[in-house]
């Protein structure tokens, strides 16, 4: 294993070969399939982070592989704990009886971290409790923390101390038992950039910039060629259309279904043949004339967010970004900026061409004015990603972990909305109560009770608490290795979304029920 | 009951801590029919025997977990050797095993890093076996990237069950993924829905237009197709296309690039030159992880019964949030391969049987590729062979009403597919 700073210099290099020419180096294409989804901007960000996982089990490990391939700069295993005969039985990464009696941090280091020569691995044998009693600034020093099936004192121990921290690590809580388990993840707030979001931004039909309302107008359909005339993108066409109807309807848009079928007739009656596909397509777009170009909801209420009113040159980049966004949409149109990603649509090379260029050329313009209106200079590279995708932009609250088990009214309140998502997080926390208290059975009664407790006096636990309850009790200390695996991969996607900011990570509880098999989110909200 | 020897060998004191504890009593949920204890056990690790298709994203995964919850008689086909990009999930190749055939690799590490556990590998096609073959499996899991090759898994298993012998009945479950995405199922040939049954719910292959391509490219991927579509056989004749040659793609680059520089269109780079042609899937560990899991998961319950299993669909979204479905898929009473009906097409009575072609090729429920026709009494057109093919092309020029009556039936072969379809002809 090499040192993760210099390497992840190498793969920044590395990976900008992808947008540039010639083949990929051995790097670039190793990765190449993950690439295509977080680009060089979410390796690099992994590259950079440091990683800490709390014990070595089959969970824990299962969760390490999953970012130990993608190539995560650093991570350590905390655990004392040698490896059992149990251990051994469930634990890809251990070696079976050769293994037992050895630490088992060290073990799973080792084996992990022949997945990845340029990940750094360490197995580190102290004892939580000693860390946080003697060195807890060492806890601070990682980007994740993530505790596996943690005992509930020391866990909250360390839950307060990186929440007390406001830039400190983001804390993933996993609980299992047999076929059941949930994470939390702990953060104070997570700003999306880059969502990926599905929804495509507005072509800006129903609100034409000046350039693409006098390239609309001034063609001459009339006169037009033929062959031209078959090529007219459906965005000119619509911007023709429209403008065209503005002017005999009071200057709106079609409003009522008989107004709307109307303007379709019209597009298909601007048809000079039949087969003119690019009018047909018009007429299958149409209602993008009557659907507001506005800003969306979510995004303006980014824009009563506290920390905009009480912003300084040192406040998150994000933030002046977000202000930047609020001052940009007081402005006309009241739109987000354009972006230039132009849909493909029937064309010609040549009108699809100045389409995309009027597109590009409207949106630096706005990008410039945008950039005009930030209070800090801030990295260009930054401004451009932050307008392409605002209409995209998330920022997620986060809550403390156990902030829901000390708040009767969510407590209520998920149990109205996702019951059999409680029921699960309920038999898990009852379980964690019962644990420490190391009593020698594990009973249904036992559980329940814990549960119940929980709940504001006088409420009854969900209809499906029985089942969850009783697969617990049934298998209070599995650490099945399918359950492990497929935590595995769900904790490992949501700590790369963390890491990377890209893509939008859970907000709360989510759940895993391995015997119906499905996942839910607790929603309290 | 006795356990046998291979077991006694292998297994030491609290192997199975952890699995024993759903195996030893049931849940809330387990059919009554559990039989919690030693027996269950002795199925699981001393009889059972599972064949796993693909080894690749899926496949290792699906390999390590069945190792780890006891499975002991474990087969696996897969027809690719290790590539290099491939060591960003498929966690049981190294480096020095790329070339190598992924089958063999991935069976033998499980075998050394889990005691007891006998993986065969068969380096090869799931085409080159036959029923007797697949017969002696209890389940089989597919992990698999490829539309065809499941198909062609789905519809031997359905073909295999007889009524007589329920031993013949051996439950299918599959798993797919794509980027944050994936799916797992649980098919229960000729009982629940199939795999043939839900190919609607594909995303349909993006295909550019030969004229896009040829006459107005927009986009980079049409110069990119252009390069691989036209230029190429124009220019290299008979030479083959090697997608995973990088000299060959070096080329389709250096001539998309120009193409897209002469029409002023921007984005043609090596990597997404190598997306087109490759029709690269983005994948990720993660994602593969979840999904295997879930297979692995549904394969123990169903070996065990220690609890019920999925019925029938697991379909998981995780770029917002975790967003996850579970649900029944309907069995398709026209379901070429597992409902008894043909499938009703009506058609104008002016259509020609080329026409005909082009539509069942492009419909989203039945994709198929250079399809053949015939009704029962004679043949329509046929790809193959030669003569054959010769001698019916003229009924492409012809109205299909001139060959099939109202409400007849037309049956619909193609090489890829170990199934034929019944289609049953109206005229609009
Ligand atoms: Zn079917």
């Amino acid at each position: 294993m090499k040192q993760a700073m210099s390497e992840s210099q190498d793969i920044e290099i590395a990976t900008t070969a992808i947008v540039t020419d010639g083949q990929p180096d051995s790097k670039t294409r190793r990765y190449d399939r993950q690439l295509r989804l977080w680009a060089a901007s979410g390796q690099s960000a992994l590259e950079n982070a440091r990683i800490l996982v709390i014990s070595g089990s089959a969970t824990s490990t299962s969760i390490l592989k999953n970012l130990v391939l993608p190539g995560i700069g650093h991570f350590t295993i905390l655990d004392p704990a040698n490896v059992t005969p149990a251990d051994a039985g469930n634990n890809f990464f251990l070696e079976g009886p050769d293994s037992i009696g050895k630490s088992r941090a060290g073990e799973a280091v080792r084996l992990l971290g022949e997945l990845n020569d340029s990940v750094e691995g360490v197995a580190d044998t102290s004892s939580l409790e000693d860390i946080l009693a003697k060195n807890p600034d060492y806890l601070l020093g990682f980007t994740v923390v993530i505790a596996c099936n943690l005992e509930n004192e020391v866990l909250e121990k360390l839950a307060t101390l990186l929440w007390e921290e406001e830039a400190g690590p983001a804390l993933v809580v996993v609980r299992s038992a047999g076929f059941l388990a949930e994470f939390f993840i702990q953060f104070h707030e997570h700003a999306v950039i880059e969502s990926h979001s599905e929804i495509a931004p507005s072509l800006r039909i129903d609100k034409p910039f000046p350039a693409l309302l006098e390239y609309a107008t001034s063609l001459d359909l009339a006169g037009m060629d033929p062959t031209d005339h078959s090529h007219i993108p459906y965005v000119v066409i619509l911007v023709r259309a429209l403008e065209d109807w503005k002017k005999s309807h009071g200057g709106l848009p079609p409003q009522t279904y008989a107004e709307k079928k109307s303007f379709k007739q019209g597009i298909q009656s601007m048809k000079l043949k039949y087969d003119e596909e690019n009018f047909d397509e018009a007429e299958s777009q149409a209602y993008r004339c009557w659907t507001d170009t506005s800003v969306p909801s979510d995004i303006s209420k980014l824009f009563q967010d506290p920390a905009l009113s009480s912003l300084t040159p040192t406040s998150a980049p994000f933030y002046h970004l977000v202000d930047a966004l609020r001052r940009f949409t007081q402005e006309p149109p009241h739109t987000l900026p354009l972006t230039s990603a132009l849909p493909d649509m029937k064309a010609s090379t040549e009108s699809y061409i100045h389409l995309q260029t009027l597109y590009k050329t409207r949106a630096e313009e706005e990008k410039k004015r945008f950039t005009e209106l930030l209070d800090v200079p801030l990295d260009d590279a930054l401004v451009d990603t932050f307008v392409r995708n605002a209409h995209g932009l998330k920022l997620l609250k986060g809550k403390k972990w156990g902030a829901l088990d000390r708040d009767p009214g969510d407590l209520l309140k998920a149990l109205a909305t996702t019951p059999k998502e409680l029921a699960i997080h309920l038999s898990l926390s009852a379980l964690a109560s019962i644990s420490a208290k190391h009593e020698p059975a594990i009973t249904v009664e036992a559980l329940t009770a814990e549960a119940q407790a929980l709940l504001p006096p006088g409420t009854e636990l969900p209809d499906e608490f029985d089942d969850a309850v009783g697969e617990i009790a049934r298998a209070p200390t599995a650490d099945l290795p399918n359950t492990a695996a497929l935590l595995g991969g769900l904790v490992a996607q949501e700590v790369i979304k963390v890491i990377t900011k890209q893509y939008v990570p859970i907000e709360s509880y989510c759940t895993v029920d391995l015997v119906e098999t499905w996942t839910g989110v607790v929603k309290f909200a | 009951m006795a356990t046998a020897s291979s077991s006694q060998n292998t297994d030491w004191q609290d192997r199975y801590y952890h699995i024993d504890q759903v195996l030893d009593k049931p849940g809330p949920r387990t059919d009554p029919a559990f039989l919690a204890g030693d027996g269950v056990k002795d199925f699981l690790r001393n009889q059972a025997k599972i064949l796993v298709i693909g080894a690749g994203g899926l496949g290792c995964e699906i390999l390590a977990n069945l190792a780890l919850t006891g499975f002991k008689d474990i087969h696996v086909i897969d027809m690719d050797t290790i590539d290099i990009s491939n060591l960003n999930r498929q966690f049981l190749f190294r480096t020095k095993d790329v070339g190598k055939p992924k089958a063999t690799v991935a069976a033998e590490f499980i075998m050394k890093r889990v005691p007891g556990v006998k993986v065969t590998p068969y380096f090869g096609k799931i085409q080159d076996k036959d029923d007797d073959y697949y017969m002696q499996f209890n389940l089989v899991i597919c992990g698999l990237d490829s539309v065809e090759a499941r198909r062609w898994m789905n519809a031997t298993l359905v073909n295999l069950v007889d009524p007589e012998n329920p031993e013949s009945l051996k439950p299918l479950i599959d798993g797919g993924t794509e980027g944050f995405k994936g799916q797992a199922r649980v098919i229960l040939p000729t009982i629940t829905s199939c795999y043939e049954c839900s190919l609607d719910m594909l995303n349909k292959p993006t295909a550019f237009p030969i004229c896009t391509i040829a006459n107005t490219p927009r986009l980079p991927e049409h110069c990119i197709e252009w390069a691989s579509v036209l230029e190429w056989p124009r220019v290299h004749g008979d030479k083959k296309l090697d997608t995973d040659d990088p000299e060959h793609i070096s080329w389709l680059y250096n001539v998309a690039s120009a193409r897209a520089k002469e029409f002023n269109i921007e984005g043609v780079t090596w990597s997404s030159t190598q997306g087109v042609v490759k029709n690269i899937i983005p994948a990720i560990a993660s994602t593969n992880a979840i999904i295997s899991a879930a297979c692995c998961n549904e394969a123990f319950k169903i070996a065990t019964s220690s609890a019920a299993y999925l019925n029938n669909y697991f379909m998981l979204i995780g770029t917002d949030g975790v967003y996850s479905y579970t649900f029944e898929h309907t069995k398709r009473d026209d379901c070429p391969v597992c409902g008894g009906d043909s499938l009703e097409l009506s058609i104008s009575s002016e259509f020609t049987v080329e026409q005909l072609i082009d539509l069942l090729v492009e419909k989203q429920d039945i994709q198929i590729k250079k399809p053949s026709l015939s009704t029962p009494t004679s043949q329509i057109y046929l790809q193959a062979p030669p003569q054959l093919e010769a001698s019916t092309r003229p009924n492409l020029a012809k109205k299909v009403s001139e060959l099939v009556p109202p409400e007849g039936e037309v049956t619909v072969t193609a090489s890829t597919l170990p199934f034929s379809l019944s289609l049953r002809i109206t005229y609009t």
